[in-house]
């Protein structure tokens, strides 16, 4: 069956075993609704012009599928079991306990799978979930909400940090048959509280992989959040990615995208300043080659005056590959002395590499400082030369030349082994 | 050490050298003057490998290999250093990890073993307080955010680290107050070491009142038209260049 059929037998199965009194169940029943609505978006929408979801939908895909004892392995030697932290591991969008850690002492703070701890958390739960990350008009994530499987459920009460940070790895293992990954994460952070938190992709078997994850991330005042997302799925993945900040007043996070591998990747990365003094720092770094392609999506929400946001993507483009980026800040009305930077710089290593950049600014208020860039081009040929003509070699000149591009994202990664495994695809891809 | 002859090169079908012919010996430095236009950096261009010039004519061998015929890197390892007119600001590569590359990558062309991290940092503190550098410098970008002086000191900074037999240096002086330009030609003359050779380019006389070369040549559309003593420059100063266009004009 195709991934509509799919999708369609997977919903009847699951409406013959939920309880339609409770309010989750409602929420979902209308979301599949919402999505039967509005089907995969087409490339005559706008917002998907250049994203072509034709290839994930007519694959063909199965009811279940069993977890290979191999992921064990690959958990192991995955990068981000070295990294010192609580980690949730997701395989297929389930959670799989035996292979998750857990350090964190302090009882009051909740770190689990959201099928589980939903029902033990059931008035924070309904309180945040669904609430950021908008369905109506958006047909994944209305799939998402309608189909999800698991995925992290995070809450750090008021003034408590979180003393490591939260992995959240997300592995598709597509071995045996083609999979479908539907991941849904929900953060609540209190006031004055701190949280690092680390949402990781991999992928291992060589049958496509479509992950489709919804991340909704509430910050209460003076709540400071990292978050960092990397992608590196190898073999046939594709994945639509939706991530929902939502800030109050005093808030400060930092969000770096990496984005390493994967056929098809589509993030859609959405803030909301809902309070006077936040700080919002979107950053993200894409390394694509053979035909792979990678589209940034963003948004800023200034809803509310004296807020800063600071976004910086970045690209280099090998092969085939293609890129998009589409950053929108939106300045609201009332959001005065807003200050908000967007820049968005790639290079193209090859002559049949693309890039479709569009910086959108939309500005209601009249008291604001905003500015807005994009380039596209090749490494400049001075620094090459230069660099040549002191002994060093073209290949490890590149080299040095594509690091110092990168480095710009990679200083605002505050995890050491981020970094390690950052220039290390850098080495291996280029 | 190194033998120009009948050199010839064009940029996009344009005629630049028109036959440079040329010998610098070990510990000799050679001024080469001329006006603009004459196809001064277009010589230091073409020596160091620079890809937009064509070589249409002519040999250059430095140490009896073909120059012409290596790839600016090797050219770089085999020991010929260009100071550069406008030395390139690189944006995210330390000066202290650009020079530890170089470093290595000379001496693995060369068959050796990479310098020790402690080595290649004593090395680099010696020739800092010998260039008098400032030690903010290194650890910064390589020459973002420097001044003009700045800049030409780095690549000074960078030939004493690098040790090269030959050094050419592009219009140094451009661009440079008069006591940056003593401290740059104070650290050229503390390179001197008799085996060493420069070739300094130049349009004015008062770099050459630091750096005293042994002979100075005058290029004139792409010619070497004269050679003599560091009196010639001197003559320069005074005269202009006119007088040597005018004679160029009616011997030809």
């Amino acid at each position: 069956m195709n991934l509509q059929e799919k999708i369609n037998q997977d919903f009847s199965q699951y409406k013959t075993q939920a309880n339609s009194s409770d309010a989750f169940v409602q929420l979902r029943e209308q979301a599949f609704t919402e999505f039967e609505k509005l089907g995969f978006p087409s490339t005559k929408h706008e917002e998907w012009k250049y994203t072509n979801l034709k290839p994930i939908a007519e694959q063909s895909f199965q009811a279940t599928c069993e977890i290979n004892p191999a992921v064990h392995a690959f958990v192991k030697q995955s990068i981000f079991s070295t990294i010192q932290a609580n980690r949730l591991v997701f395989v297929n969008g389930s959670f799989v306990q035996e292979l998750s850690t857990m350090l964190e002492t302090n009882t009051e703070i909740i770190i689990g799978s959201l099928a589980t701890e939903r029902h033990k958390h059931k008035t924070i739960f309904e309180a945040h979930f669904g609430k950021y990350a908008q369905v109506e008009g958006q047909a994944l994530n209305a799939l998402n909400t309608a189909l999800l499987s698991d995925g992290a459920f995070v809450v750090v009460p008021d003034g408590k940090t979180v003393s490591h940070p939260i992995v959240i790895l997300n592995i598709t293992d597509s071995s045996a048959i083609n999979v479908l990954a539907q991941p849904r994460n929900l953060v609540v952070i209190g006031k004055s509280a701190s949280v690092t938190i680390i949402e990781a992709y991999e992928a291992m078997g060589t049958n496509a992989a479509f992950t489709n994850g919804v991340t909704e991330v509430y910050a209460a005042e003076n709540a400071h959040v990292e978050h960092y997302k990397i992608q590196q799925q190898a073999g046939e993945s594709y994945q639509n990615n939706f991530t929902q900040i939502f800030q109050e007043a005093n808030t400060n996070i930092n969000h770096v995208t990496l984005t390493l591998d994967g056929t098809m990747v589509r993030n859609n990365l959405h803030f909301y300043m809902n309070g006077e003094n936040c700080n919002s720092l979107l950053y993200g770094l894409y390394i694509t080659d053979s035909k792979d392609f990678v589209d940034n999506h963003t948004r800023v929400d200034h809803a509310k005056p004296n807020c800063f946001s600071d976004e910086k993507y970045k690209g280099i483009l090998k092969d085939q590959s293609t890129a998009v980026f589409n950053g929108k800040i939106m300045v609201h009305l009332d959001a005065q002395k807003t200050n908000a930077y967007q820049r968005n710089q790639n290079i193209l290593l090859s002559d049949d590499a693309t890039v479709n950049t569009k910086p959108q600014l939309e500005i209601f208020a009249d008291d604001v400082k905003c500015t807005h860039g994009a380039t596209i081009g090749q490494l400049d040929e001075e620094p090459m030369f230069y660099l040549r003509s002191r002994g060093i070699p073209e290949d490890v000149a590149r080299k040095l030349l594509l690091n110092a591009f990168a480095d710009d994202i990679a200083e605002k990664i505050n995890i050491p082994e981020l970094v390690t495994l950052l220039e290390q695809q850098i080495e291996h891809k280029l | 050490m190194l033998e120009i002859k009948e050199l010839k090169a064009e940029i996009e079908g344009k005629k630049i050298l028109n036959g440079i012919n040329l010998v610098v010996k070990p510990g000799e430095v050679h001024a080469i003057m001329g006006p603009n236009g004459a196809g001064k950096s277009t010589l230091s261009s073409v020596l160091a490998g620079r890809a937009d010039y064509e070589v249409t004519g002519g040999t250059v061998s430095f140490n009896g290999k073909d120059l012409l015929d290596m790839a600016p890197e090797d050219r770089a390892r085999e020991g010929v250093f260009l100071a550069f007119q406008y030395p390139v600001e690189i944006p995210g590569v330390s000066t202290t990890n650009f020079l530890k590359t170089a470093i290595n990558e000379k001496r693995k062309y060369l068959g050796l073993e990479p310098m020790e991290a402690t080595d290649f940092l004593k090395f680099m503190r010696e020739k800092m307080e010998l260039m008098e550098m400032d030690k903010a410098l290194t650890s910064r970008s390589l020459n973002e955010g420097f001044s003009g002086g700045e800049k030409k000191r780095n690549e000074v900074f960078q030939m004493a680290m690098l040790e090269p037999q030959l050094s050419i240096m592009d219009e140094t002086d451009s661009g440079l107050d008069i006591d940056a330009l003593r401290l740059v030609s104070t650290g050229v003359n503390k390179l001197k070491d008799g085996k060493r050779s420069f070739v300094v380019i130049t349009h004015y006389q008062r770099l050459l009142d630091y750096i005293v070369p042994d002979f100075v040549h005058v290029l004139y559309k792409g010619r070497i038209v004269k050679s003599g003593d560091a009196n010639l420059a001197k003559e320069l100063e005074v005269k202009g260049y006119d007088w040597i266009k005018e004679e160029v004009e009616a011997g030809a």
